[in-house]
């Protein structure tokens, strides 16, 4: 696929630059898109449960936030240090930035020293193909540091700080994400008793989510390179799921975490137990085998995400969203609006 | 005597070889490297120097007992080896034969080089690798069948199974061991496979690294005895 079939116009205007809840909303306010093969309806995400049918299952991702951005300093002086994932034993993968707003990249070389709080570290090598990304070495534990002096991973159309707790999910349980799992961030305690009053079921993954992957550059999208994310699904989720599988029921992935991580755990028969790193990469060429919908935020162009949601439901009905999402004046972005993506 | 972990890293001088010795350099492991080419090696070697790290450069072939006995001796000043990475190897006779006509000898010296030598190389470090970790290079094409790739893909079949034996074998002396398929990448040793194609849609070796930083991250004894793909879609731990 070319990359001109993830091309569109998004005004920049339509971006949530705030929590919903600072606008003196709740959470399910916030506005949902409903599409499907018959076309869109707009509500608010309090009413998600009208359009699931009893049985449908929604598979969530229980990784919690890191407060993942850390002020670190090195002889260019000070530079934030945003952790994308945890490789263990102090080698982190993470994104070197001037600040919160400017991006990089900063003239760094590998062997290059830094130091975050009272922990050194070292560049050890950029990813490939992705060289904004560095794998970094801590010498020592940087655990207790990133509590101390961590804050949330945000971008220049976020206006103000926010605790971390703006960052979590009502299904957050296992941090360890640089950036909140955001597809789950409307949901509240009120709508999870709804979904489960009508027979939904609701099973959990873990996949901690890097920070956010930016623009397509390459003309072929499946060229485009993915830094791989460490996921797990336990032996209770892949029952509820084959066992929804095998009766004919819906699986609805809440965010592309979970679609990559259910797609990784396909092994053309069934969802296995597993836990790992995920390269997974879901074009329109690979296809998805288990996640018949999705619920999701809108999503940039020119990104990998939008090739995800092709494969799903199809170019041109995303496209067709997309048109009706920027005629309505949805918002983008972790704290804007949603979008129920229903393959029939 | 530094303070710093110890590699010994066969075939360094080029290709993932040399990407393995640029990770571990920049994660200050002293390092012991080699290759039958001086003048690279050397060369590599000056690359990969810093500060903080001993390199010991050691020219030969890794069928020559001479040649692992010098490796030996150097961790034998150490005392102690975190690694072991039997990445050396040869596609054999070129281009590639049949089985059926492959020459003898030829065939001898691509199981001397793809399996007796690393098996040779473990046992004498054995007595330094507890709680190391030793990882034998094999190939997609151990489990192939691919016409004319059967010299050297049974030598990595049998390199395979030399792993999980000796995995199995040495797990009472904590000595974990590991087999990878990097997978298809651009490197002389590919080029040589395909002599006359354009092999530019290959990643460069580099594309493992990520692979080898999770490699490297998980308990030794939850990866020992498993086989591993770099450019899978999936990378476990076998429960």
């Amino acid at each position: 696929m070319k990359r001109e079939a993830l091309v569109f116009d998004r005004p920049e205007t339509l971006a949530a630059t705030r929590p919903i809840i600072e606008r003196g909303k709740t959470k399910d306010d916030i506005r949902l898109m409903v599409s499907s093969s018959s076309g869109h309806h707009h509500t608010v995400f309090a009413n998600l449960v009208d359009y699931l049918q009893a049985g449908d299952v929604l598979v969530v991702n229980n990784s919690a936030t890191l407060p993942a951005s850390l002020p670190a300093q090195s002889k260019l002086g000070e530079f934030r240090l945003n952790l994308s994932t945890n490789y263990g034993h102090g080698l982190w993968l993470a994104e070197p930035r001037w600040s919160f707003s400017e991006s990089g990249p900063l003239p760094v070389q590998k062997g290059d020293r830094f130091s975050v709080g009272n922990v050194s570290g070292r560049f050890i090598a950029t990813f490939p193909n992705l060289p904004r990304l560095w794998f970094v070495q801590f010498e020592s534990a940087i655990e207790s540091i990133i509590a101390q002096i961590g804050e949330a991973i945000r971008y220049s159309y976020v206006e103000n700080r926010y605790e971390l707790s703006h960052y979590q999910t009502v299904f957050a349980k296992i941090a360890g994400s640089a950036e909140m799992p955001s597809a789950a961030y409307p949901f509240t305690d009120k709508v999870v008793a709804s979904l489960k009053r009508k027979g939904i079921q609701i099973a959990d993954i873990t996949l901690h989510t890097g920070v956010s992957s930016l623009e397509v550059e390459v003309d072929t999208i499946e060229d485009h390179a993915l830094y791989p994310e460490p996921f797990c699904i336990s032996e209770k989720t892949a029952q509820i799921v084959n066992k929804a599988k095998a009766d004919r029921q819906r699986i609805i992935a809440v965010g592309t975490t979970v679609v990559r991580s259910l797609e990784s755990a396909w092994d053309s028969q069934e969802v296995k137990a597993v836990s790992g790193f995920t390269r997974l990469y879901i074009h329109p060429k690979i296809g998805v085998n288990v996640v018949d919908g999705l619920i999701t935020g809108l999503h940039d162009p020119v990104t990998s995400h939008l090739a995800m949601l092709y494969t799903i439901v199809g170019e041109k009905r995303i496209k067709e969203d997309y048109q009706e999402a920027v005629k309505e004046g949805y918002l983008w972005h972790e704290f804007g609006d949603s979008h129920l993506i229903l393959r029939s | 005597m530094s303070n710093n972990k110890l590699a010994v890293i066969t075939g360094a001088s080029k290709g993932l070889g040399k990407i393995l010795a640029e990770w571990l350099s920049a994660q200050n492991y002293d390092l012991i490297i080699t290759a039958r080419g001086a003048d690279l090696l050397a060369q590599t070697a000056s690359e990969l120097q810093t500060e903080n790290i001993t390199i010991h450069s050691l020219v030969g072939d890794v069928s020559d007992a001479n040649h692992r006995a010098e490796i030996a001796s150097i961790v034998q000043s150490y005392g102690q080896l975190d690694l072991l990475i039997n990445n050396a190897s040869t596609l054999g006779s070129l281009p590639m034969p049949t089985l059926a006509e492959y020459k003898i000898d030829a065939l001898k010296n691509v199981f001397n080089i793809n399996v007796i030598a690393p098996i040779a190389l473990v046992q004498v470090l054995r007595p330094y690798l507890s709680n190391g970790l030793v990882i034998n290079l094999s190939s997609d094409a151990a489990v192939g069948g691919y016409a004319s790739w059967g010299g050297y893909g049974a030598s990595k079949a049998a390199l395979d199974l030399a792993s999980i034996t000796l995995a199995n074998e040495l797990a009472d002396e904590n000595i974990a061991v590991v087999t990878v398929d990097p997978g298809d990448m651009r490197t002389d040793m590919h080029q040589d496979a395909f002599p006359n194609e354009d092999i530019s849609d290959r990643p460069m070796p580099d594309v493992t690294l990520p692979f080898w930083a999770w490699l490297l991250g998980q308990d030794r004894e939850l990866i020992t005895g498993q086989r591993f793909q770099a450019q899978a879609e999936l990378w476990q731990v076998q429960s």
